[in-house]
């Protein structure tokens, strides 16, 4: 997975490596922004009150 | 790979006296024969083998998984933290704003027209040390428990007859309920309004009920903490309950009847999850109110004795 996208990344090394490292950021930052806020609810530790 | 080389020479060298025959000017000097060995075609690594490919990619997927959940734990045990601190910032700074603004010339606490996630009174824990204040927000929403404490829309505000609930998280989001486990009893939580400051001390634990009169009770600050008696006979100061025991937050916890105003006690309940990381359970503990200190407006930087209670 991980050699398919290096070979399939254009340019030359410096390129690359930059690619490489904005996709890396890029999934980090989807994962923090979206992901994880909408996953958060559904884990049992937020639920804190008691139901009235 | 697939080469043998021959050991030509220094095998079998003989030592001794070989005579006085000169060196011969010209070593003799052989290559060892090289002998190459064709293996068969099935050690022969392809070039893209789908099995290995797929096992590769497989374990490159698991390995990813593993990295996301790190990042998740870094995500809710440090990210969050730093947006409900900004959070709870800005919420202190719009109640300082409008404590300075807003002055009530009878100087009485009001607590009308509140919305959703507005911030009206601080907290303290002098036992946490004197850096914990968290800023009480109203309601009890996720988006409310964000910034800081939520207050339970529906009870009492600081300072009243009834039962002043809050809630609050115990992992993430700023944590502000991490330790209320390790309230004592007669440990001081301290609430300012705009105008007033409210002591509120933990009540006795279960264990501690017997005797106390005699022995913790006698403390110096456990002054104006009792067992309760009447109504409030089973109330204590940690308890922990089942997530549907919505009595914990009623004006006399625990239970569905509740005398008129005028006879309920002034108690304080905080709630949180309950072990961490589970919500299995609730964390109840609760407070009663034993002093109040009306803020003085020349003295605008005064503090309560109370607040220097950080052992």
């Amino acid at each position: 997975m991980y050699g398919w996208i290096w070979r399939n990344l254009p340019g030359p090394f410096a390129v690359r490596l930059t690619l490489a490292v904005a996709l890396v950021l890029g999934v980090v930052a989807l994962l923090m922004f979206v992901v994880f806020p909408w996953a958060e609810p559904l884990l049992p530790f937020n639920n804190v009150t008691t139901t009235q | 790979m697939g080469t043998v080389e021959h050991i030509g020479r220094g095998a079998g060298r003989i030592s001794g006296d070989l005579g006085h025959r000169p060196p011969s000017p010209r070593p003799r000097v052989t290559e060892p024969p090289t002998v190459r060995i064709k293996l068969p075609r099935q050690f022969v690594p392809p070039k893209r083998d789908p099995v290995r490919t797929a096992v590769r990619t497989f374990g490159e997927i698991l390995i990813t998984l593993g990295l996301v959940v790190l990042l998740f734990v870094v995500y809710e045990v440090y990210w969050t933290d730093l947006v409900s601190a900004g959070k709870q910032r800005d919420a202190a700074a719009a109640l300082d704003s409008q404590w300075k603004t807003k002055e009530d010339p009878q100087r009485q606490d009001h607590f009308t027209g509140l919305g959703e996630g507005d911030g009206f009174a601080k907290m303290y824990i002098p036992a946490f040390g004197a850096d914990y204040e968290f800023t009480i927000v109203e309601g009890t929403t996720p988006a409310s428990l964000e910034i800081g404490p939520g207050h339970y829309t529906n009870t009492a505000y600081p300072g009243e007859a009834g039962n002043f609930s809050v809630a609050g998280h115990r992992v993430g989001k700023g944590a502000p309920f991490n330790d209320i486990n390790l309230i004592n009893s007669c440990d001081a939580i301290v609430v300012e309004t705009q105008n007033n400051w409210f002591v509120y001390r933990a009540l006795p634990k279960a264990e501690e009920k017997a005797g106390w009169a005699e022995g913790k009770g006698r403390e110096a600050q456990c002054q104006g903490v009792s067992v309760l008696g009447g109504p409030y006979a089973d109330v204590i100061g940690q308890q922990i309950v089942t997530p549907s025991d919505g009595l914990v937050v009623a004006p006399v916890p625990g239970s569905e009847t509740a005398p008129s105003a005028g006879e309920q006690a002034a108690l304080m309940t905080l709630t949180t999850c309950h072990p961490r990381f589970s919500d299995k359970q609730r964390l109840i503990v609760h407070a009663v109110l034993v002093k109040q200190w009306a803020k003085d407006p020349a003295k605008p930087t005064w503090t309560p004795p109370e607040l220097k209670e950080t052992v």
